[in-house]
């Protein structure tokens, strides 16, 4: 790439960068600066002999906290978060806390040098990252970097310095400036907030650039100083297709950076522009409900820009982590309320709390457990806990009569399970109506069909659900026994394996006899390939992750029932995933060309 | 039965595309927890504790070097088994 047109200008504006081209696409907005945190700063005292053994405690339990707030960061990966195959990087952290040349060699120095534990820890990490910068390769030169962020992790909690503050609290349009960014942090952006990154550090391979490509959010790496001379607030135009950063850019400038922008953009608005249409297939005779997952409110509007009709999803979780207490009924009304209003008239489905009592050991009482996933969880873990459960419950409540509201209890694996669930609702309304507090008194009630045992029983469930809505993520690693994320086995999984399309048809066909509506929600909706034969298992309602909406929209429109039927007929001939899976790819790549991105694997 | 603790030793070359890099170092780690056997890599006469990840990643072994492991312990031949396994296969990575 030959310079950019424009040389050196004077004063600040238009200040130009070069660094490497990590992770394509153009970013213009605001500088947000990450300050580093320097290990020089950190005090240096020489202990009194009886301040060695609790100085030493208190550094163990700086690592055990550290170890412990790495974890908890980990497991908000799920199987569908764009980090999620980087994920091990926090159990390499996690070894490396546990590591004797780090742990034992700090604890070391307290005791025989009598440094205070931030000294003692920062030498120690001088010393490591200096034997790792004199081996040849850069791969491994690098990892000098990971023992540097394990490091300031445990000296931060030493000090009281509270972590990743900023990167909880990001404007819109931000571009991440940072000296390096660590995996942990990268973790925890959300990226609708993020325009791009601009890193000192790195190359291609860093951490940063293969997470930002993940995440398809364009990075420079390697800038060597721009932390220096770039200020939170700047406005900053980052191009990671040819590795120029521009700082304070003048109009001129913006603008033929806007152009640019447009031009990576436009394949991808003339797919969004089906967006904007009603999901019907070509023949008239059968229209579908696309709605959105959502997890954050910011989502909303994501969801809106790419033709979403209503969340058919919204996961309330993370109104529950990330904190040591529970979030109060107003807090949650707010939130609700909020979705709500801005979906109306289309329907919002609110699922209720699931989560593992693990991931909220802060504020419940629930003991480890070997087999989370098998454990007290989601609808469990409410009905054990009555008082978060009623809590939810009156905020969904009162807040849905502010839009279209249903509710939908994840998890169901038994018909008790859900006659009690709903006796709990009508407890909640019970008292409402008591205490004179305005709520929908017809909210619609329904059952996420995810446990095999659920399918196997759903004409007895279909008796107490207004909807079903199928959560094929959780179904698929039940019924085939498969944990996504475990790297030995997860070659297995393959939503089109003969299993999975049997339990949904069996789910389909009680709704069809029963009258029961059907919606999807999990990743399988948003699936080209799979959503013909969706539709020709007669699922009314496909609810998604926001940017795939508009190539569903557009396949929809498409495609004739007459051949989802035809596909779906011959799908269930077949005998195997592969096989299935090979069928449809053929399909769609002779029927759509140019459209489809078809994952061969 | 011999009461004495087994010894064990193999001679490997690195076949992942990275080398001995995090992602591998860190499973071997977990993998060397379910052994009861001693078990060190070395790598031009410098020999770390598999049960390190610091100590595999300061290895720096790249694709194609070679290295030694050593076990001694009841559960020897297995455990190189299971590393040998771990850093020579293709897919692994």
């Amino acid at each position: 790439m030959s310079e950019p047109g424009v040389g050196p200008v004077e004063n600040d504006t238009n200040k130009f960068l070069k660094g490497i081209a990590a992770s394509g696409g153009v970013g213009i907005g605001q500088v947000v600066a990450i300050e580093r945190f320097a290990t020089e700063m950190c005090p240096k005292r020489i202990l009194n002999p009886e301040e060695v053994v609790s100085e030493i405690g208190r550094f163990e339990a700086a690592v055990k906290s550290a170890a412990e707030r790495l974890k908890s960061i980990k497991s908000t990966i799920g199987p569908d978060h764009p980090l999620a195959d980087h994920a091990y990087l926090f159990e390499t952290s996690i070894l490396l806390l546990e590591d004797r040349m780090f742990f034992e060699g700090t604890k070391k120095a307290i005791e025989s040098e009598r440094q205070n534990a931030e000294w003692a820890l920062s030498e120690v990490m001088h010393k490591i990252a200096a034997a790792f910068e004199t081996t040849e390769d850069e791969y491994f030169r690098e990892r000098a970097r990971d023992i540097h962020f394990v490091g300031e992790r445990v000296l931060r909690i030493l000090m009281g310095v509270p972590s990743e503050s900023k990167i909880h609290q990001l404007p819109p349009h931000s571009v991440l400036v940072a000296h390096d960014l660590s995996p942990a942090d990268t973790a925890q952006i959300k990226s609708e907030r993020v325009l791009g990154f601009a890193i000192d550090m790195g190359g291609r391979t860093s951490h940063t650039a293969i997470m930002a490509r993940s995440m398809k959010l364009p990075a420079v790496t390697g800038l060597q100083n721009i932390t220096r001379v770039a200020q939170s607030g700047d406005t900053i135009i980052i191009d990671g297709s040819t590795g120029v950063v521009i700082l304070n850019p003048d109009p001129e400038m913006i603008y033929r950076y806007r152009e640019r922008q447009d031009v990576y953009r436009k394949y991808h608005e003339a797919v969004m522009a089906y967006g904007r249409l009603p999901a019907v297939t070509r023949d008239g005779t059968r229209s579908v409900r696309i709605s959105a997952n959502i997890e954050l409110l910011d989502e909303v509007e994501i969801a809106l820009a790419h033709g979403s009709e209503g969340i058919g999803l919204f996961r309330t979780e993370y109104l529950f982590m990330g904190r040591n207490d529970l979030p109060t009924e107003e807090e949650q009304y707010e939130a609700y309320r909020q979705v709500l209003i801005r979906n109306a008239p289309n329907p919002v489905t609110i699922r209720t709390l699931d989560i593992g009592g693990d991931k909220l050991a802060a504020s419940l009482k629930v003991s480890p457990e070997a087999n989370p996933a098998l454990g007290m969880r989601a609808i469990r873990l409410c009905l054990n806990h009555r008082d978060l459960f009623r809590t939810q419950l009156r905020a969904i409540l009162r807040a849905a009569v502010l839009g279209n509201c249903q509710l939908l209890l994840p998890m169901i694996s038994c018909l008790t399970e859900a006659q009690l669930a709903k006796t709990i609702i009508e407890e909640v309304k019970d008292d409402l109506r008591s205490e004179g507090i305005p709520f929908d008194e017809r909210i619609k009630v329904g059952i996420l069909v995810e446990v095999p045992s659920a399918v196997a029983i759903a004409d007895l469930l279909a008796k107490e659900a207004d909807f079903f809505s199928i959560g094929t993520n959780d179904l698929i690693q039940y019924a085939l026994a498969i944990d996504r994320v475990n790297e030995n086995v997860n070659y297995l999984y393959d939503t089109l394996h003969p299993a999975v399309l049997r339990l949904i048809r069996q789910t389909t066909s009680v709704c069809q006899a029963t009258g029961v509506p059907i919606a999807m929600c999990g990743e399988m909706a948003g699936d080209p390939v799979s959503v013909p034969i969706l539709l020709g298992l007669g699922i009314n309602e496909l609810s998604m992750n926001a940017l795939s909406i508009p190539m569903v929209k557009k396949l929809i429109r498409s495609i004739s029932l007459d051949e989802c039927m035809e596909l779906t007929r011959r799908a269930f001939e077949m005998h195997s995933a592969g096989e299935i899976r090979g069928y449809l790819s053929d399909w769609i790549k002779k029927r759509f060309p140019t459209d489809y991105f078809v994952d061969e694997t | 039965m011999e009461p004495k603790a087994d010894r064990f030793q193999k001679t490997l070359t690195v076949g992942n595309q990275l080398g001995i890099h995090a992602r591998v170092a860190t499973t071997v780690v977990q993998t060397m927890r379910n052994f009861a056997s001693k078990v060190t890599v070395s790598k031009d006469g410098v020999e770390v504790d598999a049960r390190s990840v610091l100590g595999l990643l300061l290895l720096a072994a790249t694709p194609g070097s070679e290295i030694v492991v050593r076990a001694e312990g009841p559960d020897c031949r297995q455990a190189i088994e299971e590393i040998g396994r771990l850093i020579t296969d293709e897919e692994s990575q």
